[in-house]
This record gives structure tokens, C-alpha cells and sequence, in this order.
């Protein structure tokens, strides 16, 4: 029973002292502006390094929140914010209807899993689990019958004698889960648990964390860089880039409806592929033109576009490869040189140079078998009319959703 | 075959390198281990005086250990002993608690005055303690800690007042930790304290058996300090005080032998403690974190 609500939560870094002077002595030598920083585009003002910008969030109770968005984008921050890691600059976070801003980590009823494990080493096993429980004075009875359910949820009984630097590295992310379910708390918060294991194992665990979801009464919060996990795993996404929130849905929603270009990109594997089109109005209806090709938008497109007030303009044209159709269509055909073909057992990726673009499409086998879609062969295809996304090139947005 | 003909050619070369190296050790052994023997030799040296003409003594006996632990009126070494004993063991408590606690605070908490203090202590610690011993002495002079049995009291603050200072290789230890430990332990529900003590202490035992080691030492070797604070105050006397004493003019002819003796005795506490501490040393920080 949590339920969670971030309202206008934002992170400020203060600038060390040291890097204002730098600042200072810098503007006055050349008499220049100071540089910002540039490794992320993270807004900078007065007051510091704005690292999580007006978050807004209402998590049910028992929901899977996924934050994900490339490294620096400020999702382990906002985690470590709700977990009281980190100081909440501005906002307020309420976990149960409780303002929690200034409650102390361990009054907040909630668990975390690090990405290191961050197991206790001195440790064995059952000491770790325990410990969450003994810091709590619970009962010893309480307190084994409870390791036991957290070990046997988790299949590390045969362990639980041995310390962590003799477990693998599986066992170990087993452990840490165990120490954070140990206690059934209300909130789990889960930093990158899976991005240490090899790809195989992240596999298995990601459906181990779908089965343990189903056992536990509790809300989950997991940020991940990996589009896969966040739309596997979540009921809803939180997409952050650069400290912003992009767009906060179901998978399904920002895989279909992506707000704008990053999360376009930033979901969906292989990427959403882009090409500059114009949209235009015919007939009362809308189209996009990619150089010769122009493609008429299905029913849903055209009342999302034309209930968004979308007018005619130059676009930028984003279709998943597998909404490309290969061959399909009447008219003029966009054409592309096959550069790379990428053998991926049930299809194939096919790397196509469109007017000096990269775009990828999905290929069954059979075409390749056929022997028509060798590398330097021409390819001619349109576009799915209930698929194409159109961005503005200048805001990015979707023009569907304005 | 080739490099067969390869590892014929290296070996001349390894074994000659190593013949060296062994040669080097070897000497450097005798180096340090001479002056000891030297000492264990000489205090059970039956000839009294410290000019002798021969290396090894030419009769054995046990009569200085005896000489020293009974005769207690000229020079009372079961009192010094004992003097420096309660001294030292506070002092190294009092010590370790704070060099370990400052180390953890200067690690792991972030306040405005870190900074400052850090480089402060550096400064200060660029020093010899001893520049201050006159100013000392009038400080614990006015706070009654110059006479009588309250020495003891003046010696223990002395040792255990530095001990702010002395916390940069702890702190480089602490900083090794893993901080996600510390974050997994306080989501868990510990205090900063629970994590100081359950989580951090546990994890340094080696730099932890280190710090008690040198604030035990510090006091037990110290010459200075103790000579400053006691004076002529002879009940009052450390071992150092004591073990110098018996090389003065006056005594060195009867008590020579018995110097060997005493200084001894004096590394029996040392090595004790090593060997007590030397079980606690286990493997270190593997397993906690990945990589």
C-alpha cells in the first residue's frame, strides 16, 4: 500500500567554489561569458547545476515505474532523491500522503537495490539479510523465518552461509535483492540492479523481477538505461533526458506515441528511422512527401494532426524499420542502396543508404534467400500510413500531440 | 628448439640476478637484526660496564632481569613499567577513537569546515610536536596537571590531544570503502553511527590493529613529553625516562647490563599486542561490489 507523488521535484547542484572562481578569473581574462559545461546539456543558473528540472509524478500503489534515458539525465538522482540519498533542492515528495522531504532513509519504509550489490563483504549471506531486520530490533524468530522466504524466493538457500565474494555475480544481485525484500517495504527502488551481468543473465533476471513483482505487494521503481528492461518490465516509463522529464507513459503509449524525437529515438530497437519530409495538406487531408514519395496519413493520424491544428511545413518523417514496407504502395517509391546486411537469425537488418541517410529496415529471410537484397542492390519502399510520425524540425514535438 | 636455446641463454643471467638480490637481503638482514641480538646478548652479559672487550659475552646470567624487577630503590623499573603501562593503554584508547572517528567524519560527511580542517592539519602536522613543549607545559601547569599523581592525567592528555591530526591514513583507507556501502546500510535503517561501527570499522580492521599499534607505541617509545611533564617527579617516571637514567654517569657502570635487560622487556608489550592484533587481519574488501 504506497503510493508515491513527486510534485515539481528539482535537483540543484551548487557550484563548488572553486569552479566559480575559475568562472570569475576566466571573465575577467577574456572578458567572456563562462563556458557551460558540455558534456550534458544541463541547464545552469545561479544556483548551480540543474540536475532534475520540475519532476511530476503520480505512482499508484503496486505500479512498476520505470525511469529510464541516457546516462546524466538525472534518473538515478530523482531515485536517490526518493530514496533521502540525495537532498530534495526544491518540491516535495510524498510517499503515502506523507510529506517525506526531510524524513530520514530509513523512516521512509523504502528498500533499494545498487547496481554494485553493494552487498556487506564481512557478511555472510544470511548476516546480510538479517541486517535490515536486526537494525529494526525485530524478533529473532521473525527475523530467520523471514530470511528464510526472502532466500527461498530468491533460490539462494544453499548460500546462505558462505560470504558474498563466494557467490557469483548473479547470486550476488540475488542477495541484494533478498536484503531488500527482506523487510517488505513499501517502496523498492531499484538502481540499474541488472547492468553488471552479462547479457544472458540479464535476461533471466529481468524475468526473474517480473515473477518477484507478482509476489510482492509492493511499489517498484526502477531506472535502467536500457530501453529493453523499461519497456519489458514497466507498467508505466518515465523517458528523462538532461534533467527533463520527455514524456511519462505506458510502453505501448511512447513506443506508438512518442512526444518527440528523442523519445522516438530513444525507444524502440532497431532505432525509429528519420527522414526530412514536408507535410502536406491535399484534399483536406495530410500527407507527407519524401522527395517523390507521398504517402497519405491513416484515419487516426489525420484526426490526431488535424486536432492538434498541425499546419503544412517541413517535417522530419520518423517509421520504426518494421513499419517499412518493402515493394508496397502506389506511386513513386523512396529508393535506398543496401550497405550493410546484419544476419539476425528469424530476419534480417538491412542498412540502406537513403540520399546519404542511414536507414534501417527488417527483412524476412526469405527475401534474402530470394537473393535480391545484396549489398549494393537498390531496395524501393514506402512507409506504413498508420506509422509515420512527423516532428517539427526546430521544437522536435510530435505535431500530433501539441 | 628455439626457445629451448632462449631460456639456456636467460638462466645465467636470472640465477646471477637473483644470487644478487639474496646477497642484498642478506646483508640488509644482518643490518637490522645485529643491534637487536646485539641487546638480548648484552642483557644477559654477566660483566657489568659498558666497555667490554670481547662481542660475546663471556658468562651467562640471569641476574639483570633480576637486578632490575627487584631493586627498587635507585632506579624503580616494575614502577616506571607500570606508569608507562596505564599511560599508554588509555592514551591508545582514547586515541584510537578519535584518529578513527575524525578519519570517518573527514571520509564520509560533507561540512563546510572539511575542507579547511584538512588542509590545517596538514600544515600543522608539518611540525615537530615537540616545537610546542614549553608552551605545553605551562598549559597543563595551569590546569594542576604538572604535580604529583596528576602527571599521569597530563601525560595521557598530551598523547591523545594530537590524535585530530593523525587521521590521513585511516581517511585513505575509508575512502577505499565503497560509499554504496554506506548508502545500503542507511536505507537499510542504520545510523550514521550503526554504519561507523557495524559497517566501516569491521571492513578496516587492518588500518583499525594499524592505529591502535602507533597510538600504543607513541606513548610507550615517548622520551620527550614524559621528561618535560615529570621532571624530577622519579614515581612518576616512563620507562624512556627511566631506561636513559640508568646511561647517566652515575649509574651506567652498575646499571649498564640491566639497560639491555629493560629495553628487552619494554618490546615484550609491543610484540604482544601484534601478535594479539595479528589475528584480526582477514582478507579485505572483496566481494562487496562489483569491480
Amino acid at each position: 500500500m504506497a503510493t508515491l507523488s513527486l510534485r515539481h521535484i528539482q535537483k540543484i547542484y551548487p557550484l563548488r567554489d572553486d569552479d566559480k572562481e575559475e568562472k570569475k578569473r576566466k571573465r575577467r581574462k577574456k572578458g567572456e561569458e563562462p563556458e557551460v559545461k558540455k558534456s550534458h546539456n544541463l541547464k545552469i543558473t545561479d544556483e548551480g547545476v540543474v540536475a532534475v528540472d520540475d519532476f511530476n509524478l503520480e505512482i499508484d500503489d503496486k505500479e512498476f515505474i520505470v525511469f529510464v534515458g541516457p546516462s546524466g539525465c538525472g534518473k538515478s538522482t530523482t531515485l536517490r532523491m526518493i530514496a533521502g540519498l540525495e537532498d530534495i533542492t526544491r518540491g516535495e515528495l510524498y510517499i503515502n500522503g506523507r510529506l517525506v522531504n526531510d524524513v530520514q532513509p530509513k523512516d521512509r519504509d523504502i528498500a533499494m537495490v545498487f547496481q554494485n550489490y553493494a552487498l556487506y563483504p564481512h557478511m555472510t549471506v544470511r548476516k546480510n539479510l538479517e541486517f535490515p531486520l536486526e537494525i529494526r530490533n525485530t524478533p529473532k524468530e521473525e527475523m530467520a523465518q523471514k530470511v528464510e522466504w526472502a532466500a527461498d524466493i530468491l533460490g539462494i538457500t544453499p548460500y546462505l552461509n558462505r560470504k558474498p565474494k563466494a557467490l557469483s555475480g548473479g547470486q550476488r544481485q540475488r542477495v541484494a535483492i533478498g536484503r531488500a525484500i527482506v523487510r517488505d517495504p513499501q517502496v523498492l527502488l531499484m538502481d540499474e540492479p541488472l547492468s553488471n551481468l552479462d547479457a544472458k543473465l540479464r535476461n533471466q533476471m529481468r524475468a526473474e523481477i517480473i515473477k518477484l513483482r507478482k509476489s510482492l505487494n509492493t511499489t517498484f521503481i526502477y531506472v535502467t538505461h536500457d530501453q529493453t528492461e523499461a519497456m519489458t518490465l514497466g507498467d508505466r516509463i518515465v523517458i528523462m533526458k538532461d534533467g527533463d522529464v520527455q514524456q511519462i507513459g505506458t510502453p505501448q503509449q511512447v513506443f506508438d506515441q512518442p512526444v518527440n524525437l528523442f523519445v522516438a529515438g530513444f525507444i524502440g530497437m532497431p532505432q525509429m528511422n528519420l527522414f526530412d519530409g514536408e507535410l502536406v495538406e491535399r484534399d483536406g487531408k495530410y500527407a507527407v512527401r519524401i522527395g517523390e514519395t507521398e504517402i497519405v496519413l491513416s484515419q487516426d493520424k489525420q484526426r490526431n494532426l488535424a486536432d492538434a491544428n498541425a499546419k503544412p511545413q517541413k517535417v522530419i518523417v520518423g517509421a520504426r524499420p518494421e513499419h517499412i514496407i518493402l515493394d508496397g504502395g502506389n506511386g513513386p517509391l523512396i529508393e535506398g542502396v543496401v550497405d550493410v546486411t546484419e544476419m539476425m537469425g528469424s530476419s534480417v537488418h538491412l542498412h540502406l543508404d537513403v540520399n546519404g541517410k542511414d536507414c534501417v529496415i527488417i527483412a524476412p529471410r526469405l527475401e534474402l534467400n530470394a537473393g535480391h537484397l545484396t549489398v549494393g542492390s537498390t531496395v524501393r519502399f514506402t512507409l506504413a500510413p498508420n506509422a509515420v510520425h512527423v516532428f517539427d524540425p526546430q521544437t522536435e514535438k510530435n505535431l500530433e500531440c501539441r | 628448439m628455439d626457445t629451448q636455446l632462449k631460456k639456456n641463454k636467460q638462466n645465467p643471467r636470472k640465477t646471477a640476478i637473483n644470487v644478487l638480490i639474496h646477497v642484498l637481503l642478506a646483508v640488509l638482514a644482518v643490518v637490522w637484526l645485529l643491534p637487536i641480538a646485539w641487546i638480548v646478548l648484552t642483557s644477559f652479559r654477566a660483566e657489568p660496564g659498558a666497555y667490554t672487550t670481547t662481542v660475546l659475552p663471556q658468562e651467562y646470567t640471569l641476574n639483570n632481569y633480576v637486578k632490575l624487577l627487584t631493586d627498587r630503590n635507585v632506579l624503580d623499573f616494575p614502577k616506571m613499567f607500570g606508569n608507562t603501562l596505564i599511560i599508554s593503554i588509555i592514551s591508545c584508547i582514547i586515541s584510537t577513537f578519535l584518529v578513527l572517528s575524525v578519519a570517518f567524519s573527514l571520509s564520509r560527511l560533507r561540512f563546510r569546515f572539511r575542507k579547511p580542517y584538512m588542509n590545517m592539519a596538514m600544515i600543522l602536522g608539518l611540525f615537530p610536536g615537540f616545537m610546542t613543549m614549553v608552551a605545553q607545559y605551562f598549559i597543563l601547569k595551569s590546569m594542576g596537571l604538572t604535580e604529583g599523581q596528576s602527571i599521569r592525567i597530563g601525560l595521557i592528555v598530551v598523547y591523545s590531544a594530537c590524535a585530530g591530526l593523525g587521521f590521513q591514513i585511516s581517511k585513505g583507507f575509508f575512502d577505499t570503502i565503497p560509499r554504496s556501502i554506506d548508502e545500503a546500510a542507511i536505507i537499510d535503517g542504520a545510523t550514521e553511527w550503526q554504519v561507523f561501527t557495524r559497517i566501516t570499522l569491521p571492513l578496516s580492521k587492518p588500518i583499525v590493529i594499524y592505529t591502535v599499534m602507533t597510538s600504543f607505541m607513541a606513548p610507550w617509545v615517548d622520551f620527550i613529553f614524559a621528561k618535560v611533564l615529570c621532571r624530577a617527579n622519579a614515581d612518576q617516571f616512563t620507562v624512556a625516562i627511566g631506561l636513559w637514567n640508568m646511561l647517566q654517569k652515575e649509574y651506567i657502570y652498575q646499571w649498564y647490563t640491566c639497560f639491555a635487560a629493560g629495553a628487552v622487556l619494554i618490546s615484550i608489550p609491543i610484540a604482544a599486542l601484534f601478535l594479539y592484533m595479528q589475528k584480526f587481519y582477514v582478507e579485505g574488501m572483496s566481494g562487496a561490489v562489483k569491480g
